[in-house]
């Protein structure tokens, strides 16, 4: 009884993304008291897990990234009203401010050799935020950064509202037709989007790190193109295809195994 | 001359950063005519090709390609920047 219930608990937490307790009462039908019995198991049991306090407690799928406040941002038609301070990035000095912080996932296992890859990885992604789009924001300036380390994964979302990587792109190559074309090609070839500047190695950097070792994935989105590369990049674009609209700007998110 | 690329910080991100420090290099290795330039990264946590390119484009655009070197570092962010910016280490 108690193990159907969990699962049917956790089923409506997978549908449903981040869910308060008096919603798995409405719709389960049972007590208050006995939710929150099976969600303290749950999250002993490494199933789930919560994020915030008293009333406003959601729990989630362990495991998950999290990105509706970040898709939510990317994905806003007009301008987000939303701009936390802890994820948006306004400046390059914000956000590398912000990247030195991540020597705290070496707390949960991250090691120093791979802590020098994650740093360069992230580094070259959201640095390209503000490289590609100085003076193209759509209206919020910078980058979306986000991390979260959970069941010995840690993962990495970086998005903007810029141009895109398709109009980035056009510039330096007019023979790049379509979004999907403009991704592949901007993590595949060395090409600068900022013409006449004979560069553009930093995406490539990206996908090779991200290639080169078993345990790392990524999946990046711009306007209807969609790429994934490493072995745990199809976790990456089921996470990000979970929701329908497409950026104009880009959202790249990227996972790194812990354990 | 050696430049120890620490002290312009631990993590050495993106093409300003990388423009400016090249710069500041400049100013140290007015006095060392003729030596070879060798890049050292101890103490470095984390450099990308961006940063690096620029400042090995720089320096090797002033001082000629065959003065400007990397000494070895067994940093994964370091070797994996020179592979993709094509150039290697000293062994």
């Amino acid at each position: 009884m108690n193990t159907n219930t969990r699962n049917t608990i956790l089923e409506i937490i997978k549908r449903n993304g981040p869910t308060r307790p008096v919603n798995l009462v409405r719709e389960l039908g049972i007590s208050p008291q006995a939710i929150h019995r099976h969600l303290r198991q749950m999250v002993l049991a490494g199933q789930i897990e919560s994020i915030g306090r008293g009333p406003k407690t959601h729990y989630h799928v362990a495991g998950s990234p999290q990105l509706d406040k970040a898709m939510q941002w990317c994905l806003s038609a007009t301008e987000p009203t939303v701009n936390p301070r802890e994820n948006v990035c306004e400046t390059r000095d914000v956000f590398t401010g912000r990247l030195a912080h991540m020597g705290y996932f070496t707390r949960f296992g991250l090691k120093e050799d791979d802590l020098s890859l994650v740093l360069a990885v992230a580094g070259e992604i959201g640095n390209n935020c503000f490289d590609h789009n100085l003076g193209n924001w759509r209206d919020v300036p910078g980058c979306w950064f986000e991390t979260k380390a959970t069941l010995g994964r840690l993962w990495i979302c970086i998005a903007d509202r810029g141009q895109g990587v398709f109009r980035s792109l056009i510039g330096a190559d007019p023979s790049i037709l379509d979004d999907q074309t403009a991704l592949v090609t901007a993590f595949e070839k060395t090409i600068s989007g900022r013409f006449p500047e004979n560069r553009g190695n930093g995406l490539k950097f990206v996908r090779n790190v991200i290639a080169g070792g078993e345990k790392r994935g990524l999946a990046c989105r711009s306007g209807a193109g969609l790429v994934d590369y490493g072995m745990l990049g199809r976790n990456c674009r089921d996470e990000i295809t979970r929701y329908s609209a497409d950026p104009v700007g880009a959202i790249t998110l990227f996972l790194w195994s812990l354990t | 001359m050696r430049v120890e690329l620490k002290r312009f910080g631990t993590i050495l991100m993106s093409r300003p950063a990388g423009r400016e420090a090249a710069m500041a290099m400049k100013a140290y290795l007015r006095s060392a005519a003729g030596e070879p330039i060798e890049l050292d990264f101890d103490g470095v946590i984390s450099v990308g090709p961006s940063w690096l390119d620029e400042v090995l484009t720089a320096l090797r655009l002033d001082y000629g390609s065959d003065r400007v070197t990397c000494l070895p570092t067994k940093n994964l962010s370091v070797i994996e920047s020179l592979k993709v910016i094509g150039t290697q280490q000293l062994e």
